[in-house]
């Protein structure tokens, strides 16, 4: 079982690119062969095609939930969240539509499980810079053990299977 | 007050909005779309190390990397004094072309496209790809994803990276390509020859054939009469990646040319308090407000401006599609805001058979990349984003770090047009105060055929394009709201 760990956003735009750092990090912890960890500055089609071919994605991301605060960690699916996986700009489609189009046109290599670990973002960076605002630098930490937490399930369900 | 909201956004900054005003007969009074833009750019560059440039503006946007990486690029040479061998121009070309190619795929097939394949008052839900598929067939949607993806490839082969390439370096590229990697882009390109003249003989099937739709093109709501801009070669013909700015009137005479670093004498910015973008225009004309015709300096970019500023295609099979884009559409210049998704077609057309001419010269494998760079000073890099001309304007210091930096966006080329186009299709549309989505969507098309890329890269989730419309009465207060994903 192949797993992909996609830290997602901007990092030039501060808060946006809460995701990049978190995959940073990740990057100290993780020596599982069958765990791939990558950067994506990007949404829609171009996310789907990194994660073609892997069983499981994780994507750590910002997300911004109504009811919930600023920095605050969020373990999501995509598949029930209202959530789109979206450049934010008009010239893409969002990650759900480009699943379901895989899915349409018979691509057999879609992750067949994808979890999203949202740090809530609640104000929408607008100015270029690479450092994050005091909360969101403060949730990184609790992303990174949300993400390891979540690849320690795979790895014991890979186990119970081999056996 | 009566609001309706449709599909409910939870995030309201960072989006685009449209304020529609209407007057007592509930007629549009006036229309205007905002746009954010992220701000602090060149604050951000300051003290930076130049050769750093191409990788970090290529970050600025999740849309157009490869074309802020070649503006950067070309900044460099010019600030560094240095001009590249005549390999490493024929590679970053090749490169630029694989991303011509899948960026206009993507806008044709998955965004602009659905408004006329599923039809522009067909619902929402059914107004995208997965209903262009099922209008069209399976197969053609294997052929999209295919295509769009030798795009990419080429790309990635050229670049290292599909998205965010690291070959630019000031004096050439970093890379060169194996007989291998030659004969792969080839196939590919090859293909997408084919697909791309498979698109334009789609174009002609469902849009021209049908009398609605070429009507719906050439109707008022969707005329804009400024002038066009592009690049062009020595002959006039459209050059994506380099060559001298072209400027043409509403009948499609130059008025002005000039060459990147020459550009702060011809395109001044315009600022009006309402909105963060600037509105560039040209400075020989004048801004004379949000109108159009020849006392007005707004100008477009992009697909049709290109072919409007542009006296032809530079490869066989594109060059016919180009007159024949004139003659079915009267002639030059065509104003019609619709038209850009043909003219993007042709480009298309243009790029694959650009990619097939540079991958099977000789020279395409030469090892002399690059060349040796000269003293830092100041330099403005311009290339043809796919929607349109992007500058990227350095100074650097005595170490080669960034002491200024200025750029100015596609989008931001077009805003003064968008502005206008939404607010003439609002005007043409909405009567009465009668506004359903699929009116409004008509709304949107008139936006939708630039292509723009508003607030460049954000993605937060839930994403989505968020776009809210307001809709205000004669006492300007708030009438309806329409708010979308």
């Amino acid at each position: 079982m192949k797993t992909i760990v996609l830290g997602i956003g901007n990092p030039i735009l501060r808060d946006d690119g809460a995701g990049i750092h978190v995959a940073h990090q990740l990057k100290h912890y993780i020596t599982d062969q069958k765990v791939t960890i990558d950067e994506a500055y990007t949404g829609g089609m171009n996310l789907l095609d990194m994660m073609i071919g892997y069983d499981k994605a994780i994507l750590i991301d910002t997300v911004n939930i109504a009811d919930a605060k600023n920095g605050e960690v969020k373990r999501l699916t995509l598949q029930n969240s209202s959530a789109t996986c979206h450049s934010c700009n008009p010239h893409d489609v969002s990650l759900q539509e480009a699943l379901r189009l895989a899915e349409k046109l018979g691509e057999k290599n879609i992750p067949k499980e994808i979890i999203v670990i949202g740090i809530v973002v609640k104000e929408i960076p607008i100015q270029f810079g690479e450092q994050l605002s005091k909360n969101i630098q403060a949730a990184v930490p609790k992303a990174v053990e949300m993400t390891l937490l979540e690849l320690k399930k795979i790895q014991r369900r890979r186990k119970k299977e081999l056996t | 007050m009566k609001t309706i909201t449709i599909d409910p956004i939870t995030r309201l900054e960072g989006h685009g909005k449209i304020s529609i005003f209407l007057n007592d007969e509930g007629d549009v009074e006036n229309a205007y779309l905002q746009i954010p833009e992220l701000r602090g750019f060149e604050r951000f560059s300051q003290g930076r190390r130049a050769e750093d440039m191409p990788q970090i503006t290529s970050r600025i946007c999740g849309v157009c990397p490869v074309a802020h990486h070649f503006a950067a690029t070309k900044a460099l040479d010019a600030a560094f004094h240095v001009d590249p061998p005549s390999a490493a121009k024929k590679l970053r070309e090749l490169m630029y072309a694989g991303y011509f190619i899948y960026d206009h795929i993507l806008h044709f097939y998955y965004l602009g496209g659905p408004d006329f394949v599923v039809g522009p008052d067909a619902p929402p839900a059914k107004r995208n790809i997965i209903g262009v598929i099922e209008k069209a067939g399976v197969e053609i949607g294997k052929e999209v994803i295919k295509h769009r993806a030798y795009g990419q490839k080429i790309t990635a082969i050229l670049g290292g990276k599909a998205t965010h390439p690291v070959c630019g370096l000031p004096g050439g590229v970093s890379k060169s390509l194996s007989k291998e990697e030659v004969k792969d882009i080839e196939t590919m390109a090859k293909s997408c020859v084919e697909f791309a003249k498979f698109s334009l003989k789609l174009f002609d099937d469902i849009v021209l054939k049908n009398k609605t739709y070429v009507d719906l093109i050439l109707s008022d709501p969707y005329q804009l009469a400024t002038y066009n801009m592009g690049m062009v070669d020595k002959n006039n013909k459209i050059n994506f990646y380099d060559g001298t700015v072209r400027v043409t009137d509403q009948k499609g005479k130059e008025i002005v040319r000039f060459n990147p670093e020459e550009y702060t004498k011809h395109i001044v910015e315009h600022v009006e308090e309402w909105s963060y973008i600037k509105f560039p225009y040209l400075k020989k004309i004048g801004w004379k407000g949000f109108i159009d015709g020849k006392d007005s300096g707004i100008y477009r970019v992009g697909p049709l401006g290109r072919l409007n500023a542009s006296e032809g295609m530079a490869t066989p099979l594109a060059d016919k599609e180009y007159k024949k884009m004139f003659e079915t559409l009267g002639g030059k210049a065509v104003n019609s805001t619709l038209a850009f998704h043909w003219a993007r077609l042709i480009e298309l057309l243009y790029a694959t058979e650009r990619s097939m001419e540079l991958i099977q010269d000789p020279e395409i494998t030469s090892d002399k990349i690059r060349n040796p760079v000269g003293e830092p000073g100041e330099g403005v890099g311009i290339v043809e984003a796919a929607r349109g001309t992007l500058i990227h304007h350095y100074k650097l210091d005595k170490k080669g770090l960034i002491e200024k930096a200025n750029l100015i966006v596609a989008t931001t080329n077009n805003a003064g047009a968008i502005n206008m186009s939404v607010r003439n299709a609002a005007k043409g549309v909405i009567k009465k105060g009668n506004v359903s989505n699929g009116i409004l969507n008509m709304v949107e098309m008139a936006f939708r055929a630039y292509d723009p890329c508003f607030a460049c890269a954000t993605h937060t989730l839930p994403g989505g394009m968020p776009l809210e419309v307001n809709i205000y009465d004669h006492k300007k207060s708030l009438y309806k709201t329409f708010k979308r994903m």
